[in-house]
């Protein structure tokens, strides 16, 4: 008996864990799986329809725009809060004052999407900041409903993440900046290479392990946008605003069509998935021992 | 003499991209003094008054979030939510780090089979949960409610807490079972009185960003809860903002100030962590 407790106590550990995940997770990502397969609106049962919920989203036209506002999202996450986190870092490193200035960059970080979403919000409105301001400088031309029409509701949301995910690119760049040795810039500097040779030649270079993981994650982190799009625009007006991560809400709980909602999840998922295991195959070599 | 001119130059230029800097930096956070200001103003102050004009009476802010409160309800998400972020939290930290001590230094087949099984729940997007959660907790009664809340954000913390604990314990594998086969501790024992000890840094750590992801979590709030008790802070701040939120814009700015305190808190007392926080959450050490 004891020896028989013996060996299954090493496992007692771990099934808190193991009941919490496979329970609640896991058991859902099968469960979604299974879902994309049917037709089902949660109140009668659940009809196999095979993969025409895949080849519905396919064809819907509000399906293709939310894959491209995606797109978009994700072409301009990679130009501003990972670009210009890149950028922002070269040219913190040799400055005095750095921390201060590094920590009232990162301070956006700190608030969830929900209150960024508040707040750029009111920046957008028709009397808002943004407007006012634009009128205060004698802009008046350039004040407009910026939430309303297509593709600007779009890129204007994509500035206020940015305004959110630009201090956490800029501190990993920044650490990765810490680990080239400074020998190596000392003797490129010796040899008279400017700023900007040493930059594309030798820090660009060396980043790129840093760089790799800023890339996908931003990559993921925009497939995955949803919070932000839901409280500011609903993914409106006229849905033409939604992201995948929208669209596949709006079908399940505004008109549930949960069939079609899975399928545009494991759509989501599967480009996610695919990124994530460059990622996660840099993450475990590193933690490999 | 080219030389020096040349230095010269260089440090020029030095002040004046610094000058660009400390500029660029004070634009990055002016939203915030904008939201601090407005969320002291009468809604018709703030449609009269210019955006960075002083508020007349700063106290308005208490008007504010009591008015914004009985609109949504986001007096009740503080409380609900500061439940879930220190019970999610602390629940998460003592699940993984025994799961991770079962993995790194007991006997058990298979560990890095049982270590992905668990970690790949950070893989998958939040939409893949949705809908089966929502189902599921509306057949077994944990819809709406706090317990149901408490029992997803556990869960949902458990996998990249894991991670970490994980290769904290593989660190430092030899030196624990040396001093628990010293005075012959039990397995419990060792996790108790040695292990966990030990591993304070990564626990607090695990904690503190765990403790800020559930509290600004929306997506699951607007899924899993409606009512007012149960709904957390930023699902109820959500309800007041945006284009299709209820509340005035002195209402919106309180309740997104007020909602902000606790991380703001925890970010200036743990700025370590948090920096720390971002490059383990991306690099895994």
């Amino acid at each position: 008996m004891q020896a028989l407790f013996r060996k299954i106590e090493p496992y007692l550990y771990l099934l808190p864990a193991l009941l919490l995940v496979g329970g609640l997770l896991l058991y859902s990502v099968a469960h979604t799986l299974a879902i994309s397969f049917t037709d089902w609106d949660l109140i009668t049962p659940p009809r196999f329809v095979g993969l025409q919920n895949y080849i519905d989203a396919i064809r819907d036209p509000t399906f293709t725009r939310s894959f491209s506002n995606t797109l978009i999202w994700t072409g301009g996450s990679l130009l501003l809060p990972v670009g210009g986190g890149l950028l922002l870092a070269v040219v913190l490193e040799r400055i005095p004052g750095q921390r201060v200035l590094k920590t009232l960059i990162y301070l956006p970080a700190i608030l969830s999407t929900t209150v960024v979403a508040a707040i750029w919000s009111y920046v957008y409105t028709n009397n808002g900041v943004l407007n006012e301001t634009l009128r205060w400088v004698g802009l008046d031309a350039l004040a407009r409903p910026w939430l309303v029409f297509a593709p600007t509701n779009t890129l204007a949301m994509i500035v206020a993440a940015s305004w959110r995910a630009l201090g956490p690119s800029m501190v990993l760049f920044l650490v990765g900046l810490q680990t080239i040795p400074p020998e190596l810039i000392e003797a490129a500097k010796i040899d008279g290479a400017g700023e900007r040779l040493l930059f594309w030649r030798i820090k660009l270079p060396l980043l790129r392990p840093i760089t790799a993981i800023v890339v996908i994650m931003s990559v993921i982190g925009s497939f995955m946008t949803f919070d932000l799009v839901w409280v500011m625009t609903q993914g409106g007006p006229g849905r033409s605003s939604e992201t995948l991560a929208v669209t596949m809400y709006r079908q399940a709980f505004i008109m549930w069509r949960m069939g079609y909602a899975g399928a545009v999840a494991v759509i989501l998922s599967t480009i996610v998935i695919a990124f994530s295991i460059f990622y996660l195959r840099e993450t475990l070599k590193r933690s490999a021992v | 003499m080219i030389e020096r001119l040349s230095l010269q130059r260089r440090s020029l230029d030095r002040y004046l991209v610094l000058g660009l800097l400390c500029l660029f930096a004070l634009a990055w956070v002016t939203p915030l003094a904008i939201v601090a200001l407005s969320s002291m103003k009468t809604p018709r102050e703030q449609s009269q008054s210019g955006i960075l004009a002083l508020p007349e009476n700063a106290a308005m802010i208490l008007e504010n979030i009591t008015s914004a409160s009985e609109l949504s309800g986001i007096g009740n998400g503080i409380l609900s939510s500061l439940i879930y972020a220190f019970v999610g939290s602390f629940t998460a930290v003592i699940v993984a780090s025994s799961a991770a001590y079962s993995i790194a230094m007991l006997k058990i087949r298979f560990p890095f089979f049982w270590f992905l099984i668990i970690y790949s729940g950070t893989v998958f997007p939040f939409q893949m949960y949705l809908m089966p959660l929502f189902q599921m907790y509306q057949t077994v009664g944990l819809y709406d409610t706090r317990f149901g809340m408490l029992l997803f954000y556990s869960a949902i913390a458990v996998p990249f807490c894991i991670f970490v604990f994980r290769n904290y314990f593989i660190g430092m594998q030899g030196e624990v079972i040396e001093a628990a086969s010293l005075d012959g501790a039990s397995s419990f024992q060792t996790y108790l009185r040695i292990v966990l000890p030990m591993a304070k840094a990564p626990a607090l750590f695990l904690f503190v960003t765990q403790f800020s992801w559930i509290w600004n979590d929306f997506l699951f709030g607007q899924v899993l809860a409606k009512s007012d008790d149960v709904r957390p802070v930023m699902t109820s701040l959500a309800m007041l903002s945006g284009t299709y939120g209820k509340g005035s814009i002195p209402q919106q700015m309180a309740g997104a100030l007020t909602a902000s305190i606790p991380t703001l808190i925890l970010f200036f007392a743990l700025q370590k962590h948090f920096m720390q926080g971002i490059i383990l959450n991306t690099a895994g050490e």
